[in-house]
């Protein structure tokens, strides 16, 4: 009987707590998604245009999620070291180059790859900064 | 009440149909000089509008292009490089727009002009161009020294603007569209950047071509 008791009474508990921390998660990535669609609108708009399609067989779009999803970890090394390699994004060859962003502190880093990964038919979640510090020091 | 419908109704229609018989004309843009001119014996003054200079330069298939090769056209003119990372890419889209809706009218070309031929060859230039998706000869890549298209720019295109040495590249890199109509007279700058004055652009290129195919009926 006790037992039960304080079952009963933990059950919800631990429900609500499950929910809050939820929602502050939610409310981390909202920020995070937020701050990074403003961070690309200054920072990658300019070449991956508004709608993440690119330019012709110039720039290549945020639009593929296999890449996107596959590359995860890679990633921020794009954007933080620049990218100057031969990659293949929706079937199509693109040998172009793309300016290391080196003044873009691990938080920032951490909001725009949120807004990319979770825009133009990108579904990852959030990207969040410890991952980005883990990820940068494994770049090559 | 009712009756007064049909009549309210061809009231409008005629104010629509007056409004629309008097086709809207795009201003002259630049400086202007009035002048004297003899029309028959007697005194008249008349206007020199400013006109772009002639000039000559390469486009990306090593074809010259000058102001004959453009007679009878009008033209849209901006100002790029191909390693430009900032405002050039939303530009080319927005010429892209502008070449697919006029792909094909021989009465429409587009200029680029590289501001940076040290590393904008020819070959570079084509290669920009087949990647954009650009393949036949109405979008000309335009190679030339680099002063000449910067004096070009100033005493040209440009003239109206206001002398921006603050922005780096001036004002060949401010990001203007310029439309230029067969008498080589400006008649329109747009922000190449803005997708609303892109729009606006190619609104008044209609009314330019509409205005150059009347005045070629009169002939
Ligand atoms: C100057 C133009 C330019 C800017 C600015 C730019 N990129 Fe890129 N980006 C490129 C080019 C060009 C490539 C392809 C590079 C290659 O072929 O090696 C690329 C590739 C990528 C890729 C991998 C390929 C793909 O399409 O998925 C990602 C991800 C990416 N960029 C994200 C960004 C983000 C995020 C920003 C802003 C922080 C940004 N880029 C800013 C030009 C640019």
């Amino acid at each position: 009987m006790r037992n039960k008791i304080i079952l009963l009474a933990i059950i919800p508990l631990a429900i609500i707590i499950f929910i809050s921390s939820c929602g502050e998660e939610n409310i981390k990535y909202q920020r995070y998604y937020s701050d990074g669609s403003q961070l690309y609108k200054i920072h990658c708009q300019n070449c991956h245009m508004s709608n993440g399609e690119g330019l012709g067989q110039l720039i290549p779009p945020l639009t593929d999620s296999i890449f996107l999803r596959k590359n995860r970890e890679k990633l921020v090394c794009y954007v933080n070291y620049g990218l100057n390699d031969s990659i293949k994004i929706n079937g199509i060859d693109y040998q172009g180059q793309m300016p290391a962003e080196k003044h873009l502190a691990a938080i920032d880093l951490a909001k725009t790859l949120t807004f990319i990964t979770n825009s133009f038919g990108n579904n990852q979640g959030i990207y969040d900064v410890i991952e980005v510090q883990k990820n940068l020091n494994n770049c090559k | 009440m009712k009756r007064y419908i049909p009549q309210f109704c061809a009231v409008v229609l005629l104010m629509i149909a007056s409004c629309s018989s008097e086709p809207k004309k795009l201003p002259i843009l630049g400086n202007r000089e009035p002048f004297e001119k003899d029309l028959n014996g007697k005194k008249v003054m008349d206007t020199i509008y400013q006109k772009i200079p002639d000039f000559s330069f390469m486009d990306q298939d090593s074809v010259i292009i000058n102001n004959d090769s453009l007679a009878n056209k009008i033209y849209v003119a901006d100002f790029f490089f191909t390693s430009c990372p900032s405002i050039c890419p939303i530009m080319s889209k927005h010429m892209l727009q502008i070449y697919n809706k006029y792909h094909g009218n021989p009465n429409v070309a587009l200029l680029s002009h590289t501001i940076d031929p040290k590393h904008d060859t020819i070959p570079v230039l084509k290669k920009y161009a087949e990647k954009l998706g650009v393949k036949d000869n109405q979008w000309h890549f335009l190679l030339g020294n680099r002063d000449t298209v910067y004096q070009l720019a100033k005493t040209g295109y440009m003239s109206f603007a206001a002398q921006d040495s603050t922005v780096p590249g001036g004002i060949t890199h401010s990001g203007y569209m310029i439309l230029v109509d067969s008498k080589r007279h400006i008649r329109g700058a747009y922000d190449g950047t803005d997708e609303g004055q892109v729009k606006q652009l190619m609104s008044d290129m209609d009314i330019l071509l509409a205005e150059e195919k009347a005045k070629k009926n009169e002939k």
